[in-house]
């Protein structure tokens, strides 16, 4: 059997496992033993399933994402997610759309302290949702808004996507977060923009400003004060070198859990569901990369992978064209496939391809660079139809928004999406530039 | 299928603690070293032991949520009666998966047992982390086989 029909079977294999609702974990793991016992016989195959559970699992570089997976499932249950939507309404107030804009601003910051999208979306919705209805929001814009709002969870550091793209590729994890900074401000910024447009230009969707907005009280400045004391010192200390992110999101979980006890709301039951979401949400990841690792090892062993980047290369087209086409692969895959396994199916496939292109500046920056690029398109994959995961999360919570409205009331949303996407493929700069400072 | 959900909230309870653990050695270590500078020399190595653990014991309660994504786009259109047949026939899949990583898992940690594999700076002994996922890795083969057979009706209703 030839490299190019032993990958064609791989890729088939996985296809149609897929195709069939087998989770897509599996059908990785099955396609990548089909590949692997052909090369190499049944042996050697048996012989690296021996330690490959430990190798993946017990990896000090990969414990970062179960404790940031505590961490942000800490936040959900510590009800820290109602002291930001009060502070966030209280400012956005005297705007039109402004409980919109503020749900999106709750967002960035519970996305500050958590690095899953979905998490983030359902924790806001949750309290963000009911007043936005009150207050006689449309549920196309309320569910849209939140729905996009929910992809600043991994747009902002900490990111589990990030964390997985720097193990997969071998780069900075520290240096991907700075990276993925000014992007999540620039994105937030866009979503509010999307917001105060869509507004002003489709009636019926908000109601108009109360004349007398709430006013700010102590009380409510005080509720923000513990996530910007968790993030400032997590990141504080990562950047500070004091420790690394591993020892960050340990410290992160601890404070979270300390502030939720503080705050009173960290009941036992609470405390055992916030172990329960982390085993749903950390498993999952762990098992795709169990799957991944294995069909990744039978592609490799095939060689077709670095042809490809040699062939690719070797067409002579522009390395921005090359890096648009991939951007654009993803979103055609993205719908149809969960984001966090098409990451770890593609990446040692396109990863090499990009390294191998010459963007006129050093192989960390283009490696960082084309993570963040990456980042932009899970995002979209997130809330893009038909599939968009957090679009399925919050309409599940708003149980009278039709889907199609839910659907309609992201478009706005996309449309800040690709703006920003191009911005930063021809304008490496902005992400990069925060990395600068990092040492 | 109690009794399976029930074995299986234990594990991602255990799980918790022990990365709850993790994070208090953590902070008590990080606090050490940024004082008296008197640190646990390969508490790194502790992180890394205990979180393959715990990924292990996490394992059987995201199969009891179904927490395994699929991709449903290409049977969208599909009844749900056989949809539903399809997500046991997946089940099942699965459910071969973990015990065929429940079997070599095992031999694996009588092979690191017999050579006295140590972590590096602890000497941490690797058998007992290789220990700690067998018992997991068959709960979850047992729940997805479980689910095979008869259904998913108990687990829809439970997450609800």
């Amino acid at each position: 059997m030839t490299s190019i029909q032993l990958t064609l079977l791989i890729f088939g294999s996985m296809l149609f496992f897929m195709a069939i609702r087998v989770p897509i974990a599996v059908s990785m793991f099955f396609a990548g033993a089909i590949g692997y016992v052909l090369q190499t016989g049944w042996a050697p195959f048996a012989s690296f399933m021996n330690s490959q559970a430990f190798a993946r699992f017990a990896g000090y570089d990969l414990s970062v994402i179960p404790l940031f997976i505590l961490m942000g499932n800490f936040a959900t249950h510590g009800g820290i997610s109602k002291s930001l939507f009060q502070f966030a309404a209280t400012v956005m107030g005297r705007f039109k759309g402004g409980l919109a804009m503020a749900s999106l601003m709750a967002c960035a910051a519970f996305g500050a302290i958590s690095g899953s999208s979905v998490a983030t979306a359902a924790t806001i919705t949750g309290v963000a949702l009911p007043e936005m209805r009150r207050h006689g929001y449309s549920g196309r814009l309320a569910t849209g808004t939140l729905a996009a709002g929910g992809t600043l969870g991994i747009q902002l550091p900490p990111s589990v996507v990030l964390v997985i793209y720097a193990i997969l590729t071998e780069q900075n994890i520290t240096k991907l977060f700075a990276a993925a900074v000014v992007p999540g401000i620039i994105a937030l910024v866009g979503y509010m923009t999307a917001v105060a447009i869509y507004v002003r230009v489709v009636p019926g969707q908000a109601p108009e400003v109360a004349d007398k907005p709430e006013s700010m009280t102590l009380a409510k400045i005080m509720g923000v004060l513990p996530i910007l004391i968790i993030f400032t010192l997590v990141f504080g200390g990562i950047y500070g070198g004091l420790f690394t992110p591993t020892e960050g999101a340990a410290v992160g979980a601890a404070t979270t859990l300390i502030t939720a006890m503080l705050k009173r709301e960290m009941s036992f039951n609470k405390f055992k569901e916030s172990f329960l979401g982390t085993a749903a949400s950390a498993a999952m990841i762990f098992l795709i990369f169990v799957g991944a690792d294995l069909m990744n090892a039978a592609l490799a062993m095939t060689q077709v992978p670095n042809q490809l980047a040699a062939e690719v290369g070797s067409w002579g087209l522009s390395p921005l064209a090359i890096v648009a086409a991939i951007l654009v692969f993803y979103v055609i895959l993205g719908a149809v496939m969960d984001e966090m396994s098409m990451l770890l199916l593609t990446i040692p496939i396109f990863f090499p391809m990009v390294m191998a292109l010459d963007f006129g500046m050093p192989k960390e920056m283009t490696a960082i660079w084309f993570g963040i690029m990456v980042l932009m398109t899970v995002g979209f994959g997130l809330v893009a139809p038909p599939v968009g995961l957090n679009v399925y999360v919050v309409n599940s919570i708003a149980k009278d928004v039709p889907m199609s409205e839910s659907y309609q009331g992201v478009m706005p949303f996309l449309i800040s999406d690709v703006l920003r996407t191009l911005l930063f493929l021809f304008f490496p700069i902005i992400p990069l530039w925060l990395v600068g400072f990092v040492g | 299928m109690k009794l399976l959900t029930f074995f299986a909230q234990i594990c991602a309870v255990l799980a918790g603690v022990l990365l709850t653990g993790i994070t208090v050695i953590t902070c008590g270590n990080l606090i050490l070293r940024n004082t008296t500078g008197d640190a646990m020399a390969g508490a790194f190595e502790l992180t890394a032991m205990a979180s393959g653990a715990a990924i292990a014991l996490f394992m059987p309660l995201c199969q009891v949520r179904q927490g395994n994504i699929i991709v449903d786009f290409f049977t969208a259109k599909l009844s749900d009666a056989a949809n539903e047949r399809l997500d046991r026939l997946g089940a099942l899949i699965l459910s071969s998966l973990f015990l065929f990583l429940t079997w070599r898992t095992a031999l694996g940690g009588l092979n690191v047992f017999e050579s006295h594999s140590e972590t590096q700076i602890m000497g941490f002994p690797e058998w007992i982390v290789y220990a700690s996922m067998v018992p997991p890795f068959a709960l979850t083969g047992l729940i997805a086989l479980r689910q095979t057979f008869f259904g998913f009706e108990f687990t829809a209703e439970k997450q609800a």
